[in-house]
């Protein structure tokens, strides 16, 4: 029989965002959804990026993965058995329960285009739709202002990561790109 | 000047580089490590595969500024250990066909066996997802990475094998046995009064033996045109270039002197391996090599206006821009003369590949920069982009004799009678795509001066037909020796690389500037400049009697050909006479059209036209099953043609016909199968050219250095035709292989053998090589001579031609021979419950198995190759322009692949000719896309007119 193959968590945003003006990020509480219910647009000039306010931590029962300060929670690939509690809990809906042999990922949710995604973080994705263009596969589409790869036609080529302007598409093989 | 350089480790050594570029540009450019193959440069074949710290990436996408720091390692770098379990692994799967991809599947290999030692079928499979094989459907690369692994982890041994060859254990084949009737064919003379003595040869017919080009294919160091580089030419006056390219010491530079090898056009072999070419000598005169680049044309139909090539040819490094007043006759093409060299000023272009100018400068960055400063103005002209448009009344003539390119009739008996009187029929148009060869090289070639002419350095399909191509552009015809071809490996032709494309450009380049130039297609501009399978659309008419016994056919066939006729002719007649199918009836009415369009040219494929027309009577062979009430395989057996008698063209199946042993070899798995998921086709296909033609075959044996060096023109193109010759030899004279040394496709050494086309080198060149082998061994019988004793022949030579003619097409004979032998084979394909093909059962009738282990991989790779034909493969046109990329042809990988059953089936009763071998490479790929329709057709009763195949599992709408 074949074995199963293990999945894992993987986070869709690099942070990298600025806070908004007047907001101490020690006085948050520690629960997402919390700190969207106080404030609905987010914390930082990006709003569709990583609260960390340690939802998915908690939620997680293998300690698989875990809050950095000022960034996106990091994922034990050991650990991480794929379950998608912390999926569940993100209120941002920014972790993807993928294959981990799915080395080439986009790690930003930002759904704006253009200058306004520029200016809300170092890391966002612009939309150029320079993945979709370089892409050999025609495995990448952009849609809602970020890159989306359809895993049955993606070959984990890595070019999408090496034409990315913005750095977005990484490699977590640390190959193309720092993972 | 930039002070930032990047610093990596190659192959166990520090590299600094201050050029930020694709890593595959340092590592082929800068350190010569040519194993690392080019087959796109866009990330989609996987051909450069490389290890880079301990993970497989292709070296086109990652570039040298993100390689700072990272540990590199190409197949150069690979342990001895390594290599030579990768040798004789990939050696005795059968793994190694054309070999382009082979190096880059090697490193993919190694990177899964460092972090995995014993993988899984499936964890193979997913290793090599990002690298297309388009010859061997990957099941033998999936075996010899697994053999591989075996090797390293100690389980299995490489076993010493003499020189390059060796002799294993077969893999697991099924065979049947029939006997037929006795046939006499006519014979060529010479040797019909010797009797083949060697009928034991351990090497010779029916054993595995390991093709004589694993080694240098899997290593990489084999030379394909694109891996000669500018150091390739060595000025005879500078011997320590020479001793650096060889390798040689003082001493033996000396004697390789001594023996007049350092010479002005001499070409310089590695001293292990006698056919691999290393570098050639040449005058210190002469300027280094140089490269070109075509300008195409930006529209499928324009008026070329003006070229503006002043401000290119002031570029520093640019020699010039050839245009259509540069060329001596601006004419080529493999059959009719209709495809401009160049399209002057003034005249008006075909198609979007059409070549407007040629660029040649000294480097490939300024050629770039060069092409771009060309300008060129059109008047653009509404195309012609369809069959229906290029026949409408008052549509523009693309060629000044109209729009109808060829035109076959093939008819016998009378079909509307027949038809009238039948108990059933059955009609239906059908339409199959334009399908592009995919083959792995990209098309490239080395031209340099040469005597007085010039030296082509090529990758094709027929040397000598090159050399005519380019004879006529240049003028050449009555003096053709003056034109050298030599073929160098074959990365894949599938019929791809029949027409010239790179050849006659750089051939007239070399000569106006005196000097070696080279170029290559990139990958985008070979999906649009080389011929495709012709698009089709036909009706068929079938009729049976109320017991399913075929009685009549009438069918219309149209082929879109494109802006040049190609082998338009030839393949459109290949269509209609394979329309009726290998069965027993003998009314038919075929009417063949092809048209010129602005759309890319379409011409040779493998399976020539069989596979449109196939694909549509098998495809009706169904419904008239389900009328009568029988099953899809009773149809074709009550059918199926055999021994004895007329053929559809009223030819008599010769005595090794074995249709029907092919239906009994697979009617245990189609009556196995749930019966609403299996499906069944038959094919059958001429092996040699025929129809009256003066196809000959012809090889010359010499005695040199105590050794048999066998010399025929034959292009190996991937399939194993220079392994056949081996095993002819062998068998022939009982030499063992290491006596046996097979020679390049040369002309100027190597005597014209045809095209590598029709199926037709075993048969008709081997025949010749076994004719010239039987000579030999005449000779050694009345000398004495053994294989130790070989050199009391030195010098001798033996020349065999082998010529059985045929007659041409509606030849007045009351049974015509249309070609001297045909194949047969019928395929079962079977899907799950969900639509997946699982298991193709694949039945060939070759005749003679020579080498049992080749015959699979040619059955497999050209099963799935008909089956990507079936469901996944496309090369969409929009206005005339090409808009896929090589990693969306829908090419099918290693994750896609069902369970491939080679079944060969030989009778006793054979061809006399090549011992009774038809060649199989054609007919591999036509019955697997009609058997997985017939599946889908069983499991949902609609009958699916289009390739690829509306709603299927494989079709996005129902995929996951």
């Amino acid at each position: 029989m074949a074995k199963r193959i293990r999945k894992t968590a993987y986070v869709r945003c690099r942070g990298g965002s600025p806070m908004l003006e007047g907001i101490d990020r020690a006085s948050l509480p520690r629960d997402c959804s919390a700190i969207l219910k106080l404030y609905p647009d987010g914390i930082s000039k990006c709003r569709y990026g990583c609260l960390g306010g340690g939802s998915c931590e908690a939620a997680c029962h293998l300690a698989a993965i875990k809050v950095r300060p000022g960034g996106p929670p990091a994922v034990d690939n050991d650990k991480c058995v794929g379950c998608g509690l912390c999926a569940r809990v993100c209120p941002q809906n920014l972790i993807e329960i993928i294959l981990p042999d799915r080395n080439i990922q986009p790690k930003c949710s930002n759904r704006d285009s253009g200058k306004t995604a520029r200016e809300a973080c170092d890391n966002s994705c612009i939309a150029c739709r320079i993945c979709e263009r370089e892409c050999p596969a025609g495995a990448i589409t952009v849609a809602e202002g970020k890159p989306v790869i359809d895993p049955a036609a993606c070959i984990c080529c890595g070019m999408c990561a090496v034409k990315c302007p913005r750095g977005v598409i990484r490699d977590s093989n640390g190959i193309m790109t720092a993972d | 000047m930039s002070t930032i350089s990047y610093t990596f480790t190659v192959n166990g050594i520090e590299r600094t580089t201050d050029e930020k570029k694709p890593l595959i540009r340092y590592l082929r450019d800068d350190l010569k490590l040519y194993s690392v193959k080019d087959g796109c440069s866009e990330g989609a074949c996987g051909t450069c595969t490389i290890v880079v710290d301990g993970c497989a990436v292709k070296a086109c996408v990652l570039t040298t500024d993100r390689a700072v720091g990272k540990n590199i390692i190409t197949v150069e770098g690979l342990s001895l250990r390594e290599k030579e379990a990768f040798v004789y692994a990939f050696g005795t799967a059968g793994s190694v066909q054309c070999g382009f991809c082979i190096p880059g599947m090697v490193m993919a290999g190694k990177a899964l066996i460092d972090r995995n030692p014993d993988p899984t079928e499936d964890e193979i499979k997913k290793a090599i997802r990002g690298n297309i094989c388009r010859c061997t459907g990957y099941k033998k690369i999936i075996n010899g990475i697994r053999r591989a692994a075996s090797i390293l982890r100690g389980e299995e041994e490489v076993r010493q094998i003499s020189q390059f060859t060796g002799k294993m254990m077969p893999e697991q084949n099924e065979f049947i046995s029939v006997v037929g009737s006795n046939y006499d064919p006519e014979r060529a003379s010479g040797i019909e009064n010797y009797e083949n003595k060697g009928n034991s040869s351990q090497y010779g017919m029916g054993q595995n033996v390991f093709r004589i080009d694993v080694r240098k294919k899997v290593l990489g160091y084999g030379k394909y045109p694109d891996d000669i580089g500018p150091e390739y030419f060595v000025p005879v006056d500078r011997p320590d270039l020479i001793m650096e390219q060889t390798g040689w010491g003082e001493k033996e530079y000396a004697d390789a002197s001594a023996k007049g090898l350092i010479k002005p056009g001499k070409t310089i072999y590695m001293k292990e391996e006698p056919l691999v070419n290393i570098c050639v000598a040449v005058d210190p005169e002469m300027p280094p090599m140089a490269y070109a680049s075509a300008v195409r044309s930006q529209y499928p139909r324009a008026i070329v206006k003006k070229i503006i090539k002043e401000k290119a040819e002031s570029l520093p490094g640019v020699l010039g821009v050839l245009t259509a007043a540069d060329v001596p006759n601006n004419k080529v093409g493999h059959i009719q003369q209709d495809w401009d060299v160049m399209i002057a000023e003034g005249d008006t272009t075909r198609m979007v590949g059409d070549t407007i100018c040629v660029v040649v400068a000294e480097s490939p960055y300024i050629l770039e920069q060069a092409k771009k400063a060309v300008k060129v103005e059109y008047e653009p002209l509404e195309p012609v982009r369809s069959i229906s448009e290029a026949r409408a009344e008052g549509a523009p003539k693309i060629h000044s004799g109209g729009n109808l390119c060829q035109t076959r009739h093939v008819t016998r008996g009378d079909a509307a009678k027949a038809l009238a009187e039948s108990a059933y029929t059955a009609t239906a148009s059908f339409t199959t795509p334009f399908t592009e060869h995919a083959f792995l090289e990209p098309e490239c070639a080395v031209s340099f001066p040469y005597g007085d002419g010039v030296k082509i350095l090529s990758t094709d399909q027929g040397a000598y037909d090159t050399r005519h191509e380019v004879a006529i552009m240049l003028g050449w015809e009555d003096c053709q020796e003056r034109i050298v071809v030599e073929n160098q490996l074959i990365g894949g032709g599938f019929g791809g690389k029949e027409d010239v494309t790179t050849q006659h450009l750089t051939a007239l380049a070399a000569l106006k500037y005196n000097r070696p130039v080279k170029m290559k297609f990139s990958r985008a501009e070979s999906l649009r400049v080389h011929p495709k399978r012709h698009y089709m659309e036909g009706t068929f008419t079938v009729g049976c009697d109320e017991n399913g016994i075929l009685k009549g056919l009438d069918c219309e066939i149209n082929f879109d050909t494109g802006a040049y006729a190609s082998l338009c002719g030839p393949v459109l007649e290949r269509a209609c006479t394979h329309s009726v199918g290998p069965y027993n009836y003998h009314n038919t009415d075929i009417r063949g059209f092809g048209y010129y369009t602005n759309n890319p040219p379409a011409g040779a494929f493998r399976g020539f036209g069989v596979c449109q027309s196939q694909f549509a009577l098998e495809s009706l062979l169904n419904v008239l099953a389900k009328k009568v009430g029988i099953s899809p395989w009773e149809i074709r057996y009550r059918n199926a043609i055999e021994p004895g008698l007329e053929l559809p063209n009223g030819q008599i199946a010769d005595v090794s016909t074995a249709l029907k042993e092919t239906l009994v070899a697979v009617k245990p798995y189609f009556d196995d199968a749930p019966e609403d998921r299996v499906g069944i086709a038959c094919a059958m296909k001429n092996a040699g050219v025929g129809v009256g033609l003066p196809d000959k075959g012809r090889a010359e044996l010499r005695i040199k250095d105590g050794l048999v060096w066998v010399f025929t023109a034959a292009s190996d193109i991937g399939q194993g035709c220079q392994t056949v010759f081996l095993q002819d030899v062998a068998q022939a004279t009982d030499l063992p292989i290491t006596k046996i040394w097979i020679g390049n496709s040369n002309t100027e050494n190597a005597p014209d053998s045809g095209t590598t086309s029709g199926s037709r080198q075993t048969l008709v060149t081997g025949e010749a090589v076994r004719g010239a082998a039987l000579m030999l061994r005449k000779a050694m019988d009345e000398e004495g001579v053994n294989e130790d004793t070989l050199d009391k022949l030195e010098g001798r030579k033996f020349f065999y031609e082998y010529f059985e003619p045929t007659d041409k097409l509606g030849s007045d004979k009351p049974h015509p021979k249309s070609h001297i032998a045909y194949g047969f084979a019928t395929n079962v394909a079977v899907l799950d419950a969900e639509g997946r093909v699982t298991d193709i059962y694949a039945a060939f009738d070759a005749g003679k198995v020579v080498n049992p282990l080749s015959m699979s991989g040619q059955i497999e790779g050209g099963v799935l190759m008909s089956m990507g034909y079936a469901l996944t493969e496309s090369w969409p046109l929009k206005d005339c322009v090409p808009t896929a990329k090589y990693g969306t042809l829908g090419l099918l990988r290693s994750t896609d692949i069902p369970e491939l059953h080679a079944i060969h089936v030989e009778k006793d009763e054979l061809l006399k000719a090549s011992y009774g071998a038809k060649g199989v490479g054609e007919i591999t790929s036509i019955p697997a896309a009609p058997a997985i329709a017939g599946a889908y057709y069983a499991r949902d009763g609609v009958l699916r007119t289009k390739l690829p195949l509306e709603n299927t599992y494989y079709t996005k709408s129902e995929k996951k």
